[in-house]
């Protein structure tokens, strides 16, 4: 059973991977944060410490917020449970893919499409969720197992992002006020803003 | 069935306010975060970097007020568009920076924004939304290209990318609350001349730039 | 079925708690030099001992000292001591103290020096970095955040205290309620904390894990006639539980706090941050539930009645193990 999921999840990681260095090759990086708290904590605090997973989950809850409740709510669960599963995928692997270019693709579509604010539909906001969580869940996963950690760091990691979804698609979703979705959109052109200039910074090498 | 109503009914009870408590959870974050710093050394230095950069060069900031200062004389599509548009476009600039395509008369670009943005502040001029828009822009890719790319070495590109665009964001934003005195005649008054005095520092910042 | 579904998932859940109730052993270490003389240091370790589980650490010395014990370990209640004298070649400065098995463990060391110019020097050894240069003198400010830092830590691996709290918030009705009840549960543990810090009265540890497991599980009684919309003191004033409750986890705080052995001096400034992270800590966890409830609403989730009883299930299974395993624990020692 066991052995058949790995398979399948290595077959899905070479055909991602294989996507992935067509676009752009980088060396791998795993920073993952010791707090002295046990492998929960080290995921709870590697999401708060690591702005290349935070500020993406962030802008994706609040880009779910500006589309309405629908779209928050379906969003706080795929992006956790595609999160995970792509974790686990990617601590089976064990393979990190073109971590920076993943990185500045969320950066600049998350950040982009909340600065624009159109009104999209439920289904392509939770699409692109998957998306996000597959690949950046992939990066933590095979993460940890490169540096030889414990996977039960995911659950951290899954646990501190959907409480930071919960809370802030929520409070984008409260907004009454006009001028405070704007700063919303604000900060997402800001999101964009650090993807344009990572995507400098990378092919500058 | 009961429990459940009851249950409904016991969390109804705590909704008064609702995300007053946000903020509090924000502070409490920032200041349990140098419990767990482990932040690699490289990262921080990157971070206070990039903040430090926007707000370093006096033309800069005068420029990133005035560009706030003129949204709010604007009003309102232009008083949000800018803040809105500016980062990117200013991304962009320093996009440009990084892939190595030269932009001629960096140092006269940014000195002649501030001239021409002090002047709009101070004739309080009011073109056409897309006018603004494209002078803006125009002036944003010379500072995106003078100051996105100075990455000192061994400091991370996306924290100094990240302090970089939250400095200039800023910025804007004392803009707009400084132009906030614009509902009020002496306000106005007092704003227009802000703008005369950028212009004016601007026209030193050109002289220099030739001299 | 309905009954036979919530059976079944007691059982899992107990399962799963299998696990979890691993609590790990988070009380800390210490070790203590003495300056006697010249080149020479009472030497005194304090290993945790008697929790759930057993933790295997101990000091290494460096190589150009010898260490004289008296040979034997002397088991107190919660601890390990061992006593001794240290005899080092040209003082203890710039050399390297570290401790064996550390890394394994998620517990902390305190190690402190009296030098015999009255200066005090104390480190906090984390299983990330199990060793110290002796020699640098630490400020009050690093050993006020160090004692901050404990509280916090203790509290955020405390999971039957966050548990209790938990159990707490899914009885109270309001936002008045909720905030009466924290607060009384905050002043009483913390008069308890400090009651047992200053030593004036103790709670022998297995008897008090035990008793703080059965106000757990106390709890997952009152969560249910809340559902069903029952009444009863508890939740007409559950402030007053709180309190009473609350003077028992104070000494399970204490816990964390005493077997390092504070230096007298020290007490106050000690006891006040490692409080103060503790609430730190506790506040955090309040307003994290809080908001994920208020979220819920917003975002217009509606959960499946299994998954929404869930904590409350966890409350009083957990609570049940605990008080089970406690109890034995317990009564495995008094043998």
């Amino acid at each position: 059973m066991r052995f058949s999921v790995a398979i399948a999840s290595r077959r899905r990681g070479l055909a991602l991977g294989v996507l992935a260095c067509a676009l752009l090759p980088s060396p791998a990086e795993a920073h993952l944060v010791t707090t002295g708290l046990g492998p929960i904590y080290d995921g709870i605090s590697h999401v708060l410490m690591s702005p290349d997973d935070l500020v993406p989950v962030l802008a994706m809850a609040l880009l779910a917020g500006l589309n309405g409740p629908v779209a928050g709510r379906r969003t706080l669960f795929a992006l956790t449970g595609a999160w995970l599963v792509g974790g686990m995928a990617g601590f089976l692997v064990g393979q990190t893919l073109v971590p920076s270019t993943i990185t500045t693709a969320s950066f600049l579509v998350i950040g982009g499409l909340t600065a624009a604010d159109r009104r999209m539909s439920p289904t392509v906001v939770t699409a692109l969720a998957v998306v996000v969580g597959l690949l950046h869940g992939w990066l933590n996963g095979a993460g940890i197992a490169v540096s030889q950690r414990e996977a039960l760091g995911l659950a951290g990691i899954v646990s501190a992002i959907f409480v930071l979804v919960a809370v802030a698609s929520a409070f984008v979703v409260s907004l009454r006020i006009g001028w405070m979705r704007i700063a919303v959109r604000v900060v997402g052109s800001w999101v964009a803003a650090i993807g344009l200039l990572m995507l400098g910074w990378s092919l500058r090498g | 069935m009961k429990g459940r109503v009851s249950r409904t009914e016991s969390w109804a009870g705590l909704k008064a306010g609702p995300y007053n408590s946000l903020l509090a959870v924000l502070m409490l974050l920032v200041s349990a975060a140098p419990a767990f710093a482990h932040v690699q050394q490289g990262q921080a230095q990157g971070f206070l970097t990039g903040l430090r950069h926007p707000v370093s060069g006096l033309d800069h900031v005068l420029a990133m007020i005035s560009v706030g200062l003129w949204g709010a004389q604007l009003g309102a599509p232009a008083v949000w568009l800018l803040p809105v548009t500016f980062p990117m476009v200013m991304a962009f600039g320093g996009f440009l920076g990084l892939v190595g395509i030269p932009l001629p008369g960096v140092e006269v670009g940014i000195a002649l924004s501030a001239v021409l943005l002090g002047l709009m502040v101070a004739r309080e001029a009011k073109p056409s939304l897309v006018a603004a828009a494209l002078l803006v822009g125009f002036f944003a890719i010379f500072h995106g290209h003078a100051h996105g790319t100075e990455l000192p070495p061994g400091q991370s590109g996306l924290m100094y990318s990240i302090g970089f665009v939250i400095a200039t964001g800023c910025l804007h934003g004392v803009g707009i609350a400084i132009g906030v005195v614009h509902k009020w005649p002496a306000g106005k008054a007092a704003l227009r001349f802000a703008g005369a005095l950028v212009a004016l520092a601007g026209l030193g910042f050109l002289w220099r730039a030739f001299a | 079925m309905t009954r036979l579904v919530r059976a079944l998932l007691a059982v899992l859940v107990l399962i799963a708690s299998a696990r979890v109730a691993h609590a790990h052993e988070v009380r800390p270490g210490f070790l203590e030099l003495r300056e006697t003389g010249p080149d020479t240091y009472s030497f005194l370790w304090k290993k945790p001992s008697g929790g759930e589980i057993e933790i295997y650490i101990a000091p290494i010395i460096p190589k150009e000292c010898r260490l004289a014990t008296s040979g034997q370990q002397q088991l107190t209640p919660g601890a390990l001591v061992v006593r001794g004298t240290l005899r080092c070649e040209g003082g203890i400065q710039g050399k390297t103290v570290a401790i064996d098995g550390l890394e394994s463990t998620i517990t902390d060391v305190i190690i402190r020096v009296h030098h015999a110019d009255g200066r005090l020097e104390s480190h906090l050894l984390k299983p990330v970095n199990p060793s110290v240069t002796l020699g640098a003198q630490t400020t009050g400010w690093q050993r006020s955040r160090a004692y901050l830092r404990l509280g916090i830590e203790h509290i955020l691996l405390g999971i039957d205290h966050l548990l209790f709290v938990l159990g707490l918030l899914l009885i109270v009705g309001d936002r008045w309620m909720l905030v009466k009840t924290i607060t009384s549960f905050t002043i009483a543990h913390s008069i308890t904390l400090a009651i047992a810090t200053l030593g004036y009265a103790s709670a022998p540890i297995a008897p008090l894990n035990a008793s703080i497991a059965l106000s757990i599980l106390f709890l997952g009684p009152e969560i249910v006639r809340r559902w069903r919309g029952q009444t009863s003191f508890t939740i007409r004033h559950p402030w007053v539980v709180a309190f009473a409750f609350g003077l028992l986890h104070g000494f399970g705080f204490a816990s964390g706090l005493t077997t390092m052995g504070l230096p007298q001096a020290e007490i106050p400034l000690a006891l006040l941050l490692f409080n103060v992270g503790v609430e730190i800590g506790q506040i955090f966890f309040v307003v994290m539930i809080v908001l994920l409830e208020r979220a819920f609403r917003t975002l217009e989730i509606r959960w499946p009645r299994l998954v929404e009883a869930m904590p409350g299930y966890a409350v009083g299974s957990l609570g049940a193990y605990w008080t089970i395993q406690r109890t034995l624990l317990m009564l495995g020692g008094l043998r």
